[in-house]
């Protein structure tokens, strides 16, 4: 009798099995991935203690940009600094920078009440000021503290007010999104309510996320908002989230300060996996916050307590092409090509 | 085909996929107790941390939200400025009331005449306990002043109730129970509960018999929440327009007044209008002087104009009503104290923090608060290891010409001695 039933149980098991398996893998086969460790950004003298820094790659050379109080660090391929500038500029504070056109570098900063973007030449140097030409009145007092460069066009946003404004090279306004308007988010929130974390998938969609509302968001240039997430500590619900960026598979990755891990999402906004978690070994996190990701699926996490950045490899299962033996290779490249 | 059956396996399995984020709940605490997730992690592996709170602290966990690195301008609930944005030589960003926790981080050192001086950061404010964020315990002070409470401690919750129990009922009076929390009590377009309904009380503050498991047995000793209103947008500059919180004061249903409120953690600091400075007193003819005082030598100011944000008193009432209708970000009530209205500690003091030693709300170490139409002074000689520009954000981004030339210390703005 007990034989039997163990039987009927375990058939019952596997077909049960069988049926999960057959439902989930056409989605889950497509941008699975392991992620491992690789380093944490550093400087000769060791691991930058940083707090929560604001993050940018420069997409063509594979460096990465790091802004810190006044400054803007580059890193190198294998994650060394290389160059910084920004604190003995009079430009204002320095909120954000982004690789622009051939070997210029735009800077974002604040001064005297006012956002103002600059065009520099790749040692920082400023070259003009991007004026924002044609803005529409409601975004008369749009005050932008991120930037992204991409394609000749010029991503601005602010969270504090919820706008996010898309010019072009030399500052002519485009379009512009109202994230208000956008979510239907009730108007008496404004001011109590900001958004996370900013960036681009490889379409060119938009990827931001709403803490206190416990969602992240895809927005489309159309308008449309793709808005998913529950709130909750169970893997992958949103305890609070930050940063938010793409993979090259399609995957979205959405960080979790409180949690203090990746949630990871496919391109069908299933729930894939989770990685980090608080402790002590390099692969865990402290509260991670931005976001950053090359075109090596690599990705960039801005963390606190001095954790610095660290620098993850996602491999994926079904290409090994990716990331192939990239330790070594930026180890040999890994030059001094800026300054 | 394939389209059709991946969208519905998404909606399916996730039904996550919503077009706009609309009807969720309110903005997070809403008066009360928010959505749990906001602190606890239930399911996630945590090496540290009590009570499935995951940050290292409790204080850790609050900033994760009320701090933002990235932040340009004072913004509403923010009330620290993250390392990121701190720059030598600028104060930090938050303008709020309470403050902005990272003057904690700004330590000063100078020489006059040769001697050199320093000012630790730590003398700024109250030093709350956030590892992750770069608040540690304060170096100097191992209790509160005039009290017993272990500045280990020292976290946002030894203040506030985390979980927003205390209720401002419809007759007025604060509890624990009673009715549920429709929203914030704070603002001055609160709403006003109908019976049956409550609001959270101001801030969250600790009420009567607040305890939590941190400091069960070490030295907070609450009797009452204390009133005040602020306006709806409070966290801004005051270079044109200042913030008015409307302060009060009551001692019945389960309110009680600043001073005491303070006095929870610092009992000797409070006054028994013996050696330390009167407190939780009424103004009786220094509101006089208040309403003449407009800067030093001059005495030609009117109550309808004479409030002064940095130098703030207590309505002798705890009305709801009474104290909304005087709480402005405009400058659209600036009507000065009447002889019932009190002095208490926040008429001197902030409470997180400011950009002076022992978080007082202006200068009170120099002679002069402004020289020659300098904070600075003459040739930086009360520069104090400041520059204009951090002195003019600890002002709240007053500049200097809003005082005399030769401005003395606030203590004038009462007692007129200049
Ligand atoms: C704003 C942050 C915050 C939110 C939101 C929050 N908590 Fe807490 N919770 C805390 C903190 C901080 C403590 C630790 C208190 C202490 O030290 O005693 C705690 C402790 C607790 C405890 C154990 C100690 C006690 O007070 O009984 C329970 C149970 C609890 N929370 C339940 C909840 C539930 C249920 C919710 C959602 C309805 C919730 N909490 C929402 C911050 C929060
Ligand atoms: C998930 C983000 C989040 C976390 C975590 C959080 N807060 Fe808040 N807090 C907010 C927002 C948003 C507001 C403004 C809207 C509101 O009051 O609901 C706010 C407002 C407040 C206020 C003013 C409320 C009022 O009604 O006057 C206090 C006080 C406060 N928080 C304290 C805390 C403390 C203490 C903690 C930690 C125990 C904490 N918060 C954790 C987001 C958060
Ligand atoms: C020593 C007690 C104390 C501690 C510790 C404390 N607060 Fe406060 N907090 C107050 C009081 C009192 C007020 C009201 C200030 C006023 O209106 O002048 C306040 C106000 C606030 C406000 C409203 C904005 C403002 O500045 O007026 C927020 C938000 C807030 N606190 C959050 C926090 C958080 C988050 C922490 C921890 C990082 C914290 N508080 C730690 C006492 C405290
Ligand atoms: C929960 C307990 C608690 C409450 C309530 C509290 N304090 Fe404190 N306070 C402390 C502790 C602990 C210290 C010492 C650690 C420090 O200075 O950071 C302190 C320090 C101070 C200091 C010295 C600051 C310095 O560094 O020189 C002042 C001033 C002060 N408190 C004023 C106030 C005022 C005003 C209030 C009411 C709005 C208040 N405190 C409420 C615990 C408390
Ligand atoms: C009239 C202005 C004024 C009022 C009111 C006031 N203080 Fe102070 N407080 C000061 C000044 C000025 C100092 C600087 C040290 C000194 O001169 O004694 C100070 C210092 C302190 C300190 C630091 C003491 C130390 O040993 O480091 C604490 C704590 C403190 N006050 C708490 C309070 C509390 C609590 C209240 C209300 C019960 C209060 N103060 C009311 C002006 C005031
Ligand atoms: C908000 C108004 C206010 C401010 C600001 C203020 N005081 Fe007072 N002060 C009073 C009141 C009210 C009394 C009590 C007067 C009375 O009833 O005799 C008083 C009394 C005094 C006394 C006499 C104490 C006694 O026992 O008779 C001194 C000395 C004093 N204050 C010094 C100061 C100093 C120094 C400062 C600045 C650090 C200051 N005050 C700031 C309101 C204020």
């Amino acid at each position: 009798m007990a034989n039997c039933n163990g039987k009927k149980y375990s058939s019952a098991l596997v077909l049960n099995l069988m049926v999960i398996l057959c439902c989930l893998s056409p989605v889950l086969g497509e941008g699975q991935f392991t992620e491992s460790y690789l380093y944490s950004l550093s400087n000769f003298s060791g691991l930058l203690p940083y707090n929560w820094p604001t993050l940018a790659i420069d997409e063509e050379r594979h460096e990465a940009f790091v802004i810190y109080q006044n400054d803007v660090v580059i890193f190198n391929d294998s994650g060394m600094e290389v160059y910084r500038f920004g604190d003995d500029m009079d430009l204002g504070h320095v909120l954000a920078a982004d690789a622009g056109q051939g070997d210029d570098i735009l800077l974002l900063t604040y001064k005297e009440g006012r956002s103002l973007l600059w065009r520099c030449n790749y040692r920082g140097e400023p070259l003009a000021e991007i004026a924002l030409a044609g803005l529409p009145a409601q975004f008369s007092d749009f005050t932008p503290n991120r930037l992204i460069y991409r394609d000749g066009q010029i991503y601005l946003a602010s969270q504090n007010q919820m706008q996010i404004v898309i010019c072009a090279g030399d500052g002519t306004f485009i379009e512009g999104f109202d994230l208000f308007e956008v979510c239907g988010i009730d108007e008496e929130k404004r001011g109590n309510i900001n958004f996370s974390g900013f960036s681009l998938d490889k379409e060119g969609n938009i990827l931001f996320t709403i803490p206190t509302l416990f969602k992240a968001n895809i927005l489309s240039r159309n308008g449309m908002v793709r808005s998913f997430g529950k709130s909750g500590g169970a893997p992958g619900r949103f305890n609070i989230v930050a940063g938010m960026v793409a993979d090259s598979h399609g995957n979205y990755l959405v960080a979790d300060k409180l949690k203090c891990a990746i949630i990871v999402f496919d391109q069908d906004l299933k729930f894939i996996k989770e990685f980090g978690y608080r402790g002590p070994k390099p692969g865990n996190m402290i509260g991670p916050s931005d976001l950053a990701i090359d075109k090596k699926d690599r990705i960039y996490v801005s963390q606190g307590r001095g954790k610095g950045v660290s620098v993850f490899r996602l491999e994926y299962r079904d290409s090994a092409a990716h990331g192939d033996s990239l330790g070594k290779l930026s180890q040999i490249k890994g030059g001094m090509n800026r300054v | 085909m394939k389209k059709f059956y991946k969208i519905n396996l998404v909606l399916a399995s996730a039904g996550l996929l919503t077009v706009g984020v609309a009807g969720s709940a309110l903005a997070f605490h809403s008066g009360g107790v928010a959505n749990c997730a906001g602190c606890h992690s239930m399911h996630s592996p945590a090496e540290l941390g009590t009570y499935l709170l995951i940050g290292s602290d409790t204080s850790s966990t609050c900033l994760g939200c009320h701090e933002n690195a990235g932040d340009t301008v004072p913004d509403s609930y923010h009330i620290s400025t993250a390392d990121a944005d701190m720059v030598v030589g600028q104060g930090p960003l938050q303008r709020s009331p309470g403050g902005d926790f990272g003057w904690l981080k700004k330590d000063y050192s100078w020489e006059v005449d040769g001697v050199a001086y320093t000012e630790d950061g730590d003398r700024h404010g109250h030093n709350i306990v956030a590892i992750d964020l770069g608040y540690t315990e304060d170096a100097t002070n191992a209790t509160s002043p005039g009290g017993s409470f272990l500045a280990g401690d020292l976290q946002c919750n030894s203040c506030h109730d985390a979980h927003g129990k205390y209720r401002r009922l419809a007759d007025g009076t604060v509890a624990t129970s009673g009715a549920p929390i429709i929203g914030s009590g704070s603002y001055a377009d609160s709403a006003v509960p109908a019976v049956g309904q409550a609001v959270g009380v101001y801030r969250l503050l600790a009420g009567n018999d607040y305890t939590t498991d941190s400091f069960a047995t070490a030295g907070a000793f609450y009797t009452g929440v204390p009133a005040a209103v602020a306006p709806a947008t409070y966290n801004q500059s005051e270079a044109t327009n200042q913030v008015r919180v409307a302060y009060g004061a009551q001692t019945a249903g389960g309110v009680n007044r600043w001073g005491t409120w303070c006095a929870s953690c610092h009992a000797d600091m409070h006054s028994s209008y013996s050696y330390t400075h009167p407190v939780d007193w009424p103004l009786a003819e220094i509101a006089d002087l208040y309403n003449a005082y407009v800067s030093s030598g001059i005495m030609t100011g009117i109550v309808d104009t004479a409030f002064l944000s940095l130098v703030p008193f207590a309505q002798n009432s705890g009305a709801f009503a009474t104290l909304a209708a005087n709480a402005s970000n405009t400058d659209s009530a600036l009507t000065g104290p009447g002889t019932g209205d009190e002095v208490m500690c926040l008429s001197c003091h902030r409470a997180h923090a400011s950009g002076f030693s022992n978080m007082l709300r202006w200068n009170n170490d120099s002679e002069f608060m402004v020289e020659n139409g300098f904070y600075t002074g003459v040739d930086g000689a009360l520069a104090m290891g400041r520059t204009e520009a951090e002195f003019q954000a600890a002002y709240y981004d007053r500049p200097a010409t809003d005082f005399a030339a030769f401005q003395r210390d606030l203590c004038n703005k009462c007692h007129a001695q200049d």
